[in-house]
């Protein structure tokens, strides 16, 4: 069979994620949340006091505001979260330099595929490997830049005065139910600054991975490009198969101050039992630019809707979605765009494919707010379904205050059509591959966005994935 | 033309709380701050939820369902996800009792 | 009086289990247990609040105070037109040409007339109330049944709790009628809460359009109006159903419609919203045999503060079914109008075609558009797509009409009518389309 031929050459195969490092986690809170977790957390970090206030705070939040009821499956959920562990440390100190990285997380990275050369090349690699940050080093032409890529907690430290200016600003604790729980027991991440006109040709990479059965990541990242500079930051995680369910809920906040350029890409691969619930919201400045990249592959459910608020004038947003949904997936993913100031323009675009009991769900919102004149935007949704248990919705919500303004939503829903898997057979390309190659025929406008490696892997994972998905 | 109406006692908005009250027909939060009765409209500019649901924090009225905050006294949108003001009405205070002008 | 129950939403002086009886009390059985049955079910639905989807838009606590409602007390005026509204008769004089008439004011039916050809083929056109009389059987099978029973939701169940007449329209096999069904409604006593019903059978192989037209003037206080709209086509049947609303400023337009499309059936609806300072329709389309097909049309203008809310659902329940939406709307003044509209295809329902688009035109500068085209797909076989657009007038028309010598005013005015037309040109029934044109353009007038 060509098509297999093609994934042994690649030396991959579906089991290729689904492997588990022995570690010795150092200090490892309670299971469940509660106020004695809430407090080790801010004591073990040694954070300041209204760290430890505004933690405190958020879990009353989260206490007091009800599951969602819409969006996927929650009602398993609530048992889930009495059975993890809110926090993990696995190691004391953050690691200096590659050399004094432990063995068992380099095999980590060696098993996720990162090349060699790559790993040294990375400038300023934040790899979250459980709760934290444990590798970090900084490019030192940035670091004379005046950029900082840090470790969420060490931005706390080093930087309290910027911190404090924008955490929980963008993303307040009491937006939904999982952002309060966030920013309850929020535990590694990224803390960004890119100075006044600094413009990073190479992007800001974290890899990260959840490694600890039961163990929930509440991964905070803030990320602040200053005035004219521009850079692009990558996030992309992939998690071992287990058979108990896991948690993942990020808050992702970032400010791209006037005439900057921001680019945030997630490549999204959690294995199959995961919870995947983020909020990752943007404030745009006048004449800036912000572009969310999302993929999403993996995880059981993810609800993520990456947002940008376009508050200044001439301000552009822009969302590129992918989601893939497999058996027993749920991707309830999507994107928001609100209009607040003039001339603001925006996008959003999003491709999902379902396939066996997938359901892929595009869930937006395009506001353009009273006073918001000339504005302009424009999503399109296109799904994909592969087989006649798979599901596909599409939600968008459309609020406009401003006559003025150009609005416009397109959503298609096709098949595979069969015309097109003969065609391909009658040149004597087997099924599976012909699949593979329509798929990433669907995807190609927004996977040619993404770093060439990344689009390497988006491509393999879809060949496996379309390996037996006809008869 | 200034239009007070009457709409209950201090007593049911003490220092520090918030209280939801009708107006003629407008749907009003008293926030007392500091021992001084302010009024806002009792609607958030995000999505239209109950202010008088949320917390005074300090001077400001928090909306409990998303997180946004407007200053007591002039309704002003203090942080996303709000992005415009609430109304804010002239208070008076006369032997115990609030009146607001609606008009 | 009976006294409002304590805690219970939307039980009022008028609104309660008293008023339920009264209406009933010379009702057969059935209907008086159906009628005690909704108002439990309203009892124990809450209050809709802007915390559901479905009301994201329209906030009850501010747009309808039942407790200011009466039930209309206005005894039935006489089968003489000669002591009818001027303008209820204006609206009948504009389309003369019907099957057959019903007039109904302030909430009684004053005249039902059919023709007679079609009485003996066995056309059954008349006041639910006498239905209830003369096809018991028919009646009880179907009022509340399957289309809109009381469980479907508080208001839902408050109309089948309490409408006090409507009409009854039955179509036996193979029958086709050439010229539409006409109702002229006439509301007058302002502050009174007023619930009908509509209950259309149409049977195999059967023809039937359905033109139902609300009138009143502007209203001193808030009058609510409610109905409920029962479509049932059967294998092969073709039903239009048209609601054309002109109500004057004060009232609060509710309307609850179903539609089942059995094999083969074409069951379309047309709803146009110009009046009533809150419109609310609700209207889902099932699709429930192969072959089945339903376009549903909307056009809506508003202007000062008018408010709009039409919450659509198309579902497609067998295989090979199509259904075509379209709800166009224009704006101006302050108004504001919100559509949310779903395409669900179930399990099954292989070869579906499903279409759905709305389009907002913002005439000024105050008006605001809410659009949420849902699409939930649970088949693979299907070609379904959705659109919506809110946008200002287009100036190249603009421009280019002015080119050929028209002013500012007369261009936008052409462009709007070019727009809202293409709804009306979907189903271009005899007398509505110049009616409903001349309505917009007496809005359009006073735009600008």
């Amino acid at each position: 069979m060509p098509q297999n031929e093609t994934i042994q050459d690649l030396g991959l195969d579906e089991y290729k994620y689904d492997f588990v490092t022995e570690t010795e986690p150092v200090f490892r809170a309670e299971k469940g949340l509660s106020e004695e977790v809430v407090r080790q957390i801010s004591a073990h970090k040694e954070e300041p006091e209204w760290m430890l206030e505004y933690r405190l705070k958020a879990l009353d939040v989260y206490n007091s505001k009800p599951m969602p009821k819409w969006g996927g499956d929650l009602s398993s959920l609530e048992a889930v979260l009495d059975e993890i562990y809110f926090y993990v440390r696995p190691q004391d100190q953050m690691e200096r330099s590659w050399d004094d990285v432990p063995d068992e997380i380099k095999n980590t990275f060696e098993k996720l595929g990162i090349p060699e050369a790559e790993r040294k090349i990375l400038a300023g690699v934040g790899a979250q490997y459980e709760s934290e940050m444990v590798y970090h080093s900084l490019r030192e032409e940035w670091a004379a830049q005046g950029v900082i890529f840090d470790s969420i907690e060490d931005g706390l430290k080093n930087h309290p005065e910027l911190f404090r200016e924008h955490f929980g600003t963008i993303i307040p604790m009491h937006d939904n139910k999982f952002a309060a729980m966030n920013s309850a027991v929020w535990s590694g991440g990224s803390f960004v600054y890119i100075p006044k006109g600094v413009s990073l040709d190479t992007p800001l990479q974290a890899y990260f991975r959840v490694n600890q059965e039961r163990m929930g990541q509440f991964e905070r990242t803030l990320i602040i490009i200053d005035e004219g500079a521009q850079a692009h930051y990558i996030e992309g995680c992939t998690a071992p198969v287990y058979t108990t369910e896991s948690f993942h809920s990020g808050v992702i906040e970032i400010v791209v101050k006037k005439n900057a350029r921001f680019r945030y890409t997630t490549i999204q691969n959690w294995s199959n039992n995961m919870y995947n619930l983020v909020t990752q919201r943007s404030m745009v400045h006048e004449n800036a630019t912000m572009e969310w990249l999302d993929g999403n592959l993996g995880s059981k459910l993810t609800m993520k809707y990456p947002s940008c608020y376009l508050i200044g004038e001439g301000a552009h947003g822009e969302i590129m979605s992918i989601a893939y949904a497999g058996d027993g997936q749920h991707q309830d993913t999507g994107g928001k765009v609100v209009h607040v100031a003039p001339h603001t323009t925006s996008s959003i675009t999003s491709k999902s494919i379902s396939k066996g009991t997938g359901r892929s769900t595009y869930r937006g919102l395009c506001k353009v707010h009273k006073g918001a004149r000339h504005a302009r935007s424009n999503v399109e949704c296109d799904a994909l379904l592969i087989n006649d248990t798979s599901r596909t919705d599409t939600y968008p919500y459309i609020e406009i205050e401003e006559n003025d303004a150009s609005v416009g939503h397109e959503a298609s829903v096709s098949k595979i059509g069969e015309e097109q898997l003969f065609y391909l057979a009658s040149r004597g390309i087997a099924k599976d591959e012909a699949m593979a190659m329509i798929v990433r025929g669907f995807i190609e406008p927004i996977a040619k966005q993404l770093p060439l490696e990344y689009a390497v892997e988006l491509n393999r994972l879809i060949e496996m994935e379309m390996e037996g998905s006809v008869g | 033309m200034a239009s007070w109406i009457e709409v209950g006692p201090t007593s049911e908005c003490p220092v520090g709380e918030l209280k939801g009250v009708t107006a003629d027909g407008s749907e009003i939060v008293l926030a007392n701050f500091e021992g001084t009765i302010y009024a806002i409209a009792d609607e958030c500019s995000h999505e239209e939820f109950p202010l008088s649901d949320g917390e005074l924090e300090g001077d400001e009225i928090l909306c409990i369902y998303h997180g946004a905050r407007f200053d007591c006294k002039t309704g002003k949108n203090l942080c996303i996800p709000a992005t415009r003001p609430v109304k804010s009405f002239p208070v008076e205070v006369r032997a115990g009792q609030i009146y607001v002008d609606v008009s | 009086m009976a006294k409002a129950v304590a805690g219970m939403e939307g039980v009022t002086s008028a609104l309660n289990p008293a008023a339920v009886e009264r209406i009933g009390m010379s009702e057969p059985e059935w209907l008086r247990e159906r009628r005690a049955h909704a108002w439990d079910v309203y009892e124990r639905t809450p209050m809709p609040t802007i915390r559901l989807e479905e009301w994201r838009y329209t906030n009850l606590k501010k747009k309808l105070d039942l407790n200011s409602l009466q039930l209309s007390d206005a005894e039935a005026m006489s089968d003489d037109a000669s002591t009818w509204p001027e303008r209820l008769r204006a609206a009948m004089d504009e389309d003369r040409e019907a099957s057959g008439h019903i007039v109904i004011i302030d909430g009684h039916v004053v005249h039902a007339d059919v023709d007679k050809q079609l009485a003996t083929q066995g056309v059954i056109l008349e006041s639910l109330q006498e239905a209830i009389t003369n096809h018991e059987e028919l009646v009880r099978e179907h009022l509340a049944t399957d289309a809109v029973p009381a469980e479907e939701g508080k208001f839902a169940a408050l109309n089948a709790a309490l409408w006090s007449d409507g009409i009854f329209l039955y179509v036996p096999k193979g029958v086709q009628l050439e010229l539409p069904v006409r109702v002229t409604r006439w509301l007058s006593e302002a502050g009174t809460a007023y619930f009908s019903r509509v209950l259309i059978v149409a049977e195999a192989q059967s023809q039937v359009s359905y033109v139902d037209e609300v009138l009143s003037d502007d209203f001193e206080s808030q009058t609510y109006t409610s109905t409920a709209v029962e479509l049932i086509a059967r294998e092969g049947a073709r039903v239009q159903y048209v609601a054309v609303q002109r109500l004057g400023r004060g009232a609060f337009y509710q309307s609850m419609q179903r539609t089942l499309a059995q094999r083969d059936s074409k069951l379309d609806t047309l709803n146009v919203a110009l009046g009533a300072s809150v419109t609310r329709v609700d209207l889902n389309a099932r699709l429930l045999g192969p072959g089945a097909n339903s376009d549903m049309l909307g056009l809506y203008f508003g202007d000062d503060d008018q408010h709009f809310d039409f919450n659509t659902s198309q579902d497609h329940v067998a295989e090979h079914t199509s259904s075509d939406l379209l709800y166009k709307g224009a704006l101006d003044g302050a108004s504001r109008a919100a559509f949310r509209g779903i395409i669900r295809v179930l399990p099954g329902a292989q070869g579906t075609d499903a279409y759905q688009t709305n389009r907002n035109l913002l005439l000024s500068p105050e008006s605001r558009a809410d659009s949420l085209p849902n699409l939930e797909i649970e088949a693979d076989d299907v070609k379904c797509s959705h659109g919506a657009t809110v946008g200002q007038l287009d100036d190249e028309a603009k421009f280019y009409l002015m080119s050929r010598g028209l002013s500012l005013i007369q261009a936008e005015r052409l462009v709007v009518l070019g727009f809202l037309g293409e709804v009306l040109a979907k189903l271009p029934l005899g007398g509505v389309v110049d009616k409903v044109t001349r309505v917009i353009e007496q809005k359009l007038a006073q735009h600008g």
